[in-house]
């Protein structure tokens, strides 16, 4: 953390342990600084950058173990109260739609991986899904079904890690270690399948890699039978804590509305009261067979954010169950040429990721690349709702709120 | 067996080299009712560690010997400290932190080979583990954590990425490979590694600190070949023959 007084920023300054007049430390500014070095480029930056009285700057970040990666955000603090907020994003930027145009489209979905690196699996599922329509291919009903079968199982993982962390930056340590006993056992289900741990790589345009195999299932009936267990021992540690409901329950309100003006999905918005969930309003896959909720909240608070995340773990269970019991036979990929070089044509497809909507524009131009290779990431839209809800919060609650959206760094700058 | 008895002695043959007078620490607290045991049977005359290592007696006898002496080169001593509490810096760049934390937390416990507690600053860590993607943007600040931790330091490059650019090798905004800007102790390929395979890391990194006992100083920028005294790699360039490599940011030779 960076304090600084108001002052612009690429200015000397006589450092603070000069009581010696005579000594003064000719200082450059850098990107490190809370005041950027440059002049205002809209209003909205002049207004921020501008201190009324009583008012200083704080930054936190890039490197702040509660940002979730690289994020910096700029506070404008007067006391411990924030006043305003300037998020600053594109520390992770790698270029990977960049990548993509010079890939053909199998190389893609390994490129793609990285992006919500705590979600790769929906990473994969939002490309193969619009190349598929690119290719005017069918799926094999099998593949579908592995392919929700993993996906949810990813989602379970993602929504520990988010339980763990939230109480993490509230300031408990013990639940991260109970989510991250839960990551690892599925991710080495999901590596017996797969291969890897976080970046799968799984899916391919027409199906999925491999079938499954027998030190996956054993993996996963082995999970399953205390699956909902765990779930309920991990929430009796937090959901009723008294330290993590008094700060969670009524801060970084927002109405579903706003919520919506905002491009909030996933979770996040749900919390509003808004049941807008991909799997139910543009159904894909083999979601309308089965049966499931959308877990809702009314109160728009982060305590809401929380609670519907765990309403969708239980869910993501019951989906799993049903996904294992109907399970066809058949095969898990459609026939496909090496080389694919579909007709030139447009393509969106979207799905319902951990943190939202989760979507990929593509360009086909009938090479076997895609032309141009668009991804719509959700934390990059919850983001944005950071600012409206973490005014007039303490410092410390301003983390909570950003903990509680659920932004990953690598999906936001991409 | 020589005499036990007598006091703690005086340096009788300080090395031109030494940094200062030998620390003299009596043992009054304890001693063992086996003289013999703990390496008590350790000539007197002996007050530096690299003349007990000429004496042939090495081990954990030398180490763990009666503290009558402990020798100066204050630093080959605090080295083995600090091989025995490494703690890394908490930053996650990328993907590779989630295994970080995965290797820190209850299923792989870091902590059982003594890489003790995540610091989140900088001022009181010693190694950094660059756990991600390093872009050019974000390159100016980990730099800067970098030079805001103290030495001694070390660091420990996870991920494909961080060694070599990896994946993104033909993306524009990242910079290929980290020891293009800093100094990298150990490499950790993988994409991302697994838990183990950064605790093995971490394993080699301690062996390295010991090997390079008290001249953790000499740490070049960039790739360079292996030199002798690094202990971990034989293998190096003619005997007498020293690369050249340019030292950029405090590489004293």
């Amino acid at each position: 953390m960076t304090a600084t007084g108001p002052r612009r920023g690429g200015q000397s300054e006589t450092a603070g342990w000069a009581d010696d007049p005579g000594i003064s430390v000719e200082r450059p500014a850098t990107i490190w600084d809370a005041v950027p070095p440059i002049s205002p480029r809209s209003e909205r930056e002049a207004e921020f950058y501008s201190l009324e009285d009583g008012e200083m700057l704080l930054n936190l970040g890039p490197q702040h173990p509660s940002t979730h990666g690289v994020l910096r955000v700029v506070a404008k603090i007067r006391g411990e109260t924030v006043v305003d907020l300037d998020p600053v994003i594109g520390y992770l930027h790698r270029g990977v739609e960049k990548i993509c145009e010079q890939s053909d489209y199998h190389m893609c979905l390994s490129q793609v991986d990285p992006l919500d690196y705590i979600s790769a699996l929906h990473n994969e599922w939002a490309p193969v899904m619009a190349f598929e329509k690119l290719f005017d291919v069918r799926v094999p009903r099998r593949a579908e079904f592995i392919r929700v079968l993993v996906a949810e199982l990813n989602r379970i993982y993602s929504h520990n890690l988010y339980m763990g962390w939230l109480a993490l930056d509230i300031g408990g340590l013990t639940p991260v270690l109970y989510s991250f006993i839960e990551r690892d056992e599925i991710v080495e289900m999901l590596a017996a399948l797969t291969g890897q741990r976080i970046l799968f790589n799984y899916f391919r345009v027409g199906g999925v890699n491999w079938d499954l195999n027998p030190e996956f299932l054993s993996r996963l009936a082995d999970w399953m039978s205390h699956a909902l267990a765990q779930v309920e021992a991990n929430t009796t540690l937090i959901n009723e804590n008294e330290i993590l409901v008094k700060r969670t329950k009524g801060l970084g309100v927002i109405d579903g509305k706003t919520a919506l003006a905002l491009n909030m999905t996933g979770p996040n918005l749900r919390a509003t009261g808004v049941p807008f969930d991909v799997r139910r309003a543009h159904p894909f896959s083999i979601y309308p067979e089965l049966e499931f909720d959308v877990p809702v909240r009314e109160e728009g608070d982060t305590y809401a954010r929380y609670l519907v995340r765990v309403d969708e773990i239980k869910q993501s269970i019951r989906i799993i169950d049903q996904v294992i019991n109907e399970m066809p036979d058949g095969p898990v990929m459609a026939k496909m040429p090496w080389k694919i070089t579909p007709r030139p044509g447009r393509a969106w497809a979207a799905i319902e990721s951990p943190r939202g909507l989760y979507g990929c524009y593509a360009m086909s131009d009938g090479t076997n690349r895609p032309y141009r290779m668009r991804i719509h990431d959700p934390s990059f839209n919850n983001l944005q709702s950071l600012q409206p809800l973490s005014e007039n919060v303490m410092i410390q609650d301003a983390i909570a709120v950003l903990a509680s959206l659920d932004p990953v760094m690598g999906g936001v700058d991409k | 067996m020589p005499d036990l008895s007598r006091g703690p002695s005086t340096p009788s043959a300080a090395p031109p080299d030494s940094d200062a007078e030998p620390i003299v620490v009596p043992n009054d607290f304890w001693s063992s009712s086996n003289p013999a045991a703990y390496g008590g049977g350790r000539p007197p005359s002996i007050t530096h560690l690299h003349e007990l290592e000429a004496d042939g007696i090495q081990g954990d006898n030398g180490r763990w010997g009666r503290l009558d002496v402990i020798p100066a080169r204050s630093d080959i001593l605090l080295d083995l400290l600090r091989v025995n509490s490494l703690w890394p810096l908490l930053s996650g760049l990328a993907c590779c932190a989630i295994e970080m934390m995965s290797a820190a937390t209850s299923v792989n416990d870091m902590d059982r080979f003594s890489m003790f507690p995540f610091r989140a600053s900088p001022r009181q860590s010693d190694v950094l583990i660059v756990a991600g993607t390093l872009t050019t943007k974000m390159a100016g600040p980990l730099l800067r954590l970098w030079e805001e931790m103290p030495e001694p330091k070390w660091c420990v490059a996870m991920g494909d990425c961080t060694v070599s650019g990896g994946r993104y090798k033909r993306s524009y905004s990242v910079v290929q490979g980290i020891d293009r800007i800093m100094p990298v102790d150990v490499y950790v390929p993988g994409c991302p590694p697994r838990p183990e395979g950064l605790i093995y890391g971490m394993m080699k990194l301690q062996q390295l600190i010991v090997a390079r006992r008290g001249r953790w100083a000499e740490r070049a920028v960039g790739p360079r070949p292996p030199r002798k005294w690094d202990g971990m790699n034989e293998s190096g360039g003619e005997p007498g023959h020293e690369p050249e490599w340019s030292p950029v940011s405090g590489g004293a030779r």
